[in-house]
């Protein structure tokens, strides 16, 4: 009872969000509603029964992707109201679009049907909630099992790191830095000059 | 109802009590408060004189690096909760292989660090 | 009505999805709206993948997720990264002025 309206909440603030994403004139409104959505939809995680998934969504969307969407709003000094113009214009194809979408995914879950025979056949069995938690069942098998994709992911990661240091990084020109070897390493030798000043004359 | 989810319940309260008294304070001050906007109370205030520039300022590129380096450290973390907590049972092979992830991590590190992206200058 | 079955998690997942692509078609001139229909999309695809370990009572499901929210994460990360070095090379993020590479 508290469940089915759990997700009836949930469900019905996700999808009306993630219209207000992509309806939103101010592009900082559309990044709040995109947080709002990624929260229900976390929501509906803890539901499902995906308690880590929910967790990482929360940490990793709501608390690092959505806030580098906000900075590059920020960051870019852009005219948003010129950026919408068009919008009307591609309105009635757009929805076009996503109504023909909608429909044929509509028909595919419509007449589709999982037999019950195939539940509990899957790879790797979900333990029992009560036995172990969803996090300990995620951790024995994607260390060991998903060995390759997992070590895929830190590729992945490694090179979205270099690859944004690459595109972004800056080396400003004109900076002094501190340079501690170099300051350990001066020695009168290189650093003073002694001369002789003949009085009267000067350098 | 399954049993754990019954643990959330007091989470699902806390956001329902939330979003009701953030409604009611937002909603409140929007009702009951006395609305009558002007040019001269809804433009931007700067001790008196015009305002020099729009409210929202550039931010630097140098935070959004920083930004994009959090996010690969947070998943790097968060891959890191279920081998914490798993790793009784999966052994030395499960610990090598976080530990190879961990490598190409820190290949990346070092990057980054020989590049001066930690430097602020 | 009140029993929530997996067909109620694949309309909602449908849904998304579908504004994820509407999205992209109306804002056809912000890159950062489309890398956020993009978001969305990968999001409806989570939950399906998500609905359906819960019901097939399998983890590998949820494996995958996890992976997808990965390479979604790096995939913003990079993107933006694009976006940032485009609008610094040619003051605007429009996606008529990528063009460049025309031949």
């Amino acid at each position: 009872m508290i469940e089915a309206l759990a997700f009836y909440i949930f469900s019905s603030i996700a999808v009306a969000a993630a219209f207000m994403v992509i309806s939103a004139r101010n592009p900082v409104h559309s990044v709040l509603f995109l947080i709002l959505t990624f929260f229900n939809v976390a929501g509906m995680f803890v539901i499902l029964g995906a308690e880590f998934l929910a967790m990482i969504l929360v940490v990793v969307y709501v608390g690092a992707v959505a806030v580098l969407f906000m900075f590059v709003v920020m960051m870019l000094d852009i005219n948003f109201v010129e950026l919408r113009q068009g919008f009307l214009n591609y309105l009635p194809i757009g929805s076009l679009i996503g109504l023909v979408m909608l429909i044929e995914l509509a028909t595919l879950f419509g007449s589709w049907v999982v037999t019950p025979v195939i539940a509990n056949r899957g790879l790797m069995p979900t333990p029992s909630p009560d036995i172990t938690t969803n996090t300990h069942a995620l951790g024995n098998i994607v260390y060991t099992h998903y060995v390759y994709l997992f070590q895929a992911a830190g590729m992945i990661l490694l090179v979205a790191m270099i690859g944004a240091i690459v595109l972004t990084h800056r080396n400003r020109p004109g900076v002094k830095k501190q340079d501690i070897g170099r300051q350990l390493n001066r020695n009168p030798a290189n650093s003073v000059e002694i001369r002789k000043v003949e009085i009267g004359k000067g350098i | 109802m399954q049993a754990f989810l019954a643990e959330y319940l007091p989470i699902l309260i806390f956001i329902g009590i939330a979003t009701i008294f953030s409604g009611i304070a937002v909603g409140a001050s929007l009702f009951i408060a006395p609305q009558r906007p002007d040019v001269e109370k809804t433009s931007a205030y700067e001790c008196g004189f015009e305002a020099f520039g729009d409210a929202r300022h550039k931010f630097d590129v140098r935070f959004y690096l920083v930004a994009i380096l959090f996010i690969i450290f947070d998943l790097e973390v968060a891959f890191l909760f279920p081998w914490a907590i798993s790793l009784g049972n999966i052994g030395a092979f499960g610990f090598w292989s976080m530990m190879i992830f961990l490598g190409i991590l820190t290949i990346g590190f070092v990057y980054e660090w020989r590049k001066g992206a930690l430097e602020w200058e | 009505m009140l029993e929530i079955t997996i067909s109620h998690y694949l309309t909602v997942a449908a849904i998304l999805f579908t504004l994820g692509i509407v999205g992209i078609f109306l804002n056809r001139k912000n890159v950062i709206i489309i890398l956020m229909s993009v978001e969305l999309m990968l999001l409806a695809v989570n939950l399906n993948l998500v609905a359906f370990s819960s019901h097939l009572n399998d983890l590998v499901g949820q494996v995958f997720a996890m992976f997808i929210l990965t390479v979604a994460a790096a995939e913003a990360a990079v993107g933006l990264a694009i976006l940032v070095v485009f609008f610094r090379n040619r003051g605007s993020i429009a996606v008529e002025d990528v063009n460049m590479m025309k031949g």
